[in-house]
């Protein structure tokens, strides 16, 4: 598990952005693209650079759902809910990950290489239905290649 | 027109004549977030590594999508002589040997092309324009996708790019928005206002600065039109955007971008930053003392911010959560300064607009809605793609021309004009048009263009609870009436689906139908339009999954299968159910 970064290296990484100018996301993504998460200690980092509160920060890092609050998974599979995978057999793909993995949506395995969590359409449907294993399409999937290509990645590719 | 533009748009052409009389084979590899998902990144490398190692002698460059998006990647070669052009389909990595093979021996490979689209047909390849996808279609928006390069802005000068903007410098503000109202386009995002009113609003406000916000959120799953535009044709949104401030004054712009578009996003930042670099943005525009700052902004992963106000609030720093309506946006927006908010494709058609006048943009359509329309189209299709079309196309015909029919053996259910919100309409209304009435009679609407097919292989209460779960899902949270009643909903659809259906609850579907349109935004107004609207035309299969406890799909695991579940699984019950 990565450890917190300090105080003083979030305070140097947020120190470009200002209150009320729309710097809420732009820095919590920038500390998300830097750690692959946002840490505790950077809600209130990010609050006293903005001059707001701790509380408006953690209300957007909870309501939007591409904030994490804890370390990826070496594999972060983002299975894909649309409608075009879910006419195409989406659900069985989904069943047959959680049952390979043992895991549910947003859960991750004890020895955290791989997390599950659900993607929303990227407009890739002629690949229906797919996943996406750390930003990457995987698509045409049958439950079978499905649970093949969890396996290769577990066993180390 | 301004001086300064002429020399921009001069230099660009005359770097575009160049490039095409350089005498090498000129090879462009369709790359974007759908053609990456078939491999394009690769097939481009293996392409670079040909051209470098002097297998062929070839200029390998990137371009925007044709629409093909179900036969990615798609890479165009033309001759070196310049004079025979053809596009290829489905060149995923293990196939580009054969087209590296045929360019190295200078010829053409039929088994992959889609078509030429330079020159001549050939007696093995016909010309792009006779392929039934490409048969009416209209592309004006996509003009350049597929022929430059969208991460270079001097590709996009050299094709009538920035001439709109440069026509709208020489107009004062009122004429630039009767151009736009007389062409009669209307907002693309749905709703369908005219575009021009809703500058003519930004321009009379009185306070500043004035703010406008371009919404790339498209969240309706099944529709990535404006992915398509934004990673094919960046500056189209850039310039229409600039003619936009021009005419309403406006000081400041923001390109609000959804986080599960990281290209869309980059490809975004690249032109925004080449806008500036040329001085088509910021400080004293090529010279003019008119200002324009663009800032492209990424969401988070909120559907809900797809709403104006939700969008603005997201922007302003807070959760995404719709506001209160009035005051609207141009009169208290962004910051509570008066704002503007269009959609991509409602912003690029303003330059095609200016640069060729209403009358040219607006006679291509016979509908009362004017201009072109980009479509998406995914589900039990053949093909999965994208087209531009004049307003107006009949469902069937993105069904059985564009989409190439149904993928499997099962007869049409029905369909979604377009996203979670829009409801879902039964196959017997194939023949309608995709304009804004047809839609709005029935209670429900277009939506962006995002049209979702499906056979009798789905089952309709399944398809509700998708629908719903989703609403639920991304419902900010305000009013009780959508974060309780959508899941309220899903309670009762998954209490069917597993066999627990009551007599009661068809009258619970119409109480929340009442309730739900009392909510603050559409997002909880149209949270329940695919129940209300299947209730109508597929009441049958609710009663028969309620009553008999058979659902006909045999999707639903908690209930027999019924007559189309063929396709399943072979079960002991499905001889008795049906």
């Amino acid at each position: 598990m990565a450890a917190e970064p300090g105080l003083q290296e979030l305070r140097e990484l947020v120190a470009e952005f200002q209150p009320g100018r729309g710097h809420v996301l732009p820095a919590l993504h920038k500390v998300q693209h830097t750690y692959g998460w946002v840490p505790r200690a950077a809600i209130e980092v990010i609050a006293r650079q903005l001059n707001t509160t701790p509380a408006l920060i953690y209300g957007a890092v909870t309501f939007y759902s591409d904030f994490r609050t804890h370390p990826p998974a070496k594999y972060e599979v983002a299975w894909c809910c649309g409608p075009a995978c879910r006419l195409r057999g989406g659900e069985a793909i989904r069943e047959a990950i959680q049952e390979e993995l043992g895991i549910g949506l947003d859960e991750q395995t004890p020895d955290h290489r791989f997390g599950l969590h659900v993607g929303q359409c990227n407009g890739t449907c002629h690949e229906a239905p797919q996943i996406w294993v750390n930003g990457r399409v995987r698509g045409n999937l049958t439950p079978e290649s499905a649970r093949d290509l969890i396996r290769s990645l577990r066993d180390g590719e | 027109m301004n001086a300064r533009l002429q020399k921009l748009i001069a230099d660009a052409k005359a770097a575009w004549q160049a490039e095409q009389a350089s005498g090498r084979v000129r090879i462009r590899v369709t790359l974007d977030t759908s053609s990456i998902a078939r491999g394009a990144e690769e097939t481009l490398a293996r392409l670079r590594d040909a051209a470098a190692s002097r297998k062929i002698d070839a200029d390998v460059g990137i371009t925007g999508s044709w629409g093909f998006c179900w036969m990615e990647p798609c890479v165009s070669v033309r001759s070196a002589a310049g004079t025979h052009a053809v596009l290829y389909g489905n060149v995923t990595p293990d196939r580009v040997d054969e087209l590296i093979d045929a360019i190295a021996a200078g010829r053409d490979l039929p088994s992959l092309a889609l078509g030429v689209i330079e020159g001549n047909a050939t007696p093995d390849i016909p010309l792009l324009e006779d392929h039934p996808f490409m048969k009416g279609q209209v592309r004006r928006l996509m003009a350049n996708l597929g022929r430059t390069d969208p991460e270079n802005i001097d590709h996009y000068l050299a094709h009538g790019g920035y001439e709109g903007f440069g026509k709208a410098l020489e107009m004062d503000a009122e004429a630039i928005v009767k151009e736009v109202l007389d062409s009669g386009l209307g907002g693309r995002g749905g709703g369908g206002f005219p575009t021009g009113r809703k500058w003519d609003f930004l321009r009379n406000a009185t306070a500043s600065p004035r703010y406008l916000i371009c919404n790339a959120d498209e969240g309706d799953p099944g529709a990535w039109v404006n992915r398509i535009l934004m990673e094919g044709d960046p500056h189209l949104i850039i310039e229409g955007m600039l003619i936009a401030a021009l005419a309403s004054h406006a000081d400041e712009g923001y390109i609000y971008i959804r986080y599960e578009y990281p290209l869309a996003f980059e490809r975004m930042k690249k032109a925004v930053a080449q806008a500036y670099e040329k001085g088509l943005l910021g400080k004293d525009i090529l010279g003019t003392g008119k200002n324009f700052e663009l800032i492209v902004f990424l969401g988070a992963g909120a559907y809900v911010c797809g709403e104006e106000t939700g969008l603005i609030n997201s922007i302003d720093g807070y959760r995404g959560m719709p506001r209160i309506k009035p005051p609207f946006p141009a009169q208290a927006g962004l910051w509570n300064k008066p704002t503007n908010v269009n959609n991509v494709e409602s912003y690029a058609n303003a330059p095609l607009i200016l640069r060729n006048g209403a009358q040219w943009w607006s006679s291509v359509s016979d509908a009362k809605e004017k201009g072109t329309k980009m479509f998406t189209f995914s589900g039990h299709v053949k093909q999965a793609g994208c087209i531009e079309i004049p307003f107006g196309p009949k469902v069937r015909t993105l069904l059985e021309q564009y989409a190439g029919g149904l993928s499997g053996d099962l007869p049409l259910k029905g369909f979604q004009p377009g996203g979670p919100l829009s409801g879902v309409l039964p196959a017997s209304d194939i023949d309608l048009t995709l304009t804004l009435d047809p839609y709005r009679e029935r209670g429900m609407f277009l939506g962006s263009g995002g049209v979702v097919f499906f056979d009798q292989s789905a089952c309709i209460v399944d398809l509700c609870l998708f629908f719903l779960g989703f609403c639920e899902d991304e419902s900010c949270g305000r009013c009780t009436t959508c974060h309780g009643g959508t899941q309220r909903a899903v309670e009762i659809l998954r209490r069917i689906a597993a066999g627990g259906g009551r007599d009661a609850d068809l009258d619970n579907f119409e109480k929340l139908i009442g309730t739900l349109v009392w909510s603050n935004c559409l997002h909880g107004q149209f949270a329940m339009t695919s129940i209300k609207t299947s209730l109508k035309t597929f009441r049958d299969e609710y009663v028969e999954h309620i009553v008999d406890k058979v659902c006909r799909a045999g999707v639903c695991k908690g209930l027999m299968p019924g007559r189309w579940a063929r396709r399943a699984a072979p079960q002991p019950a499905a001889a008795a159910a049906d």
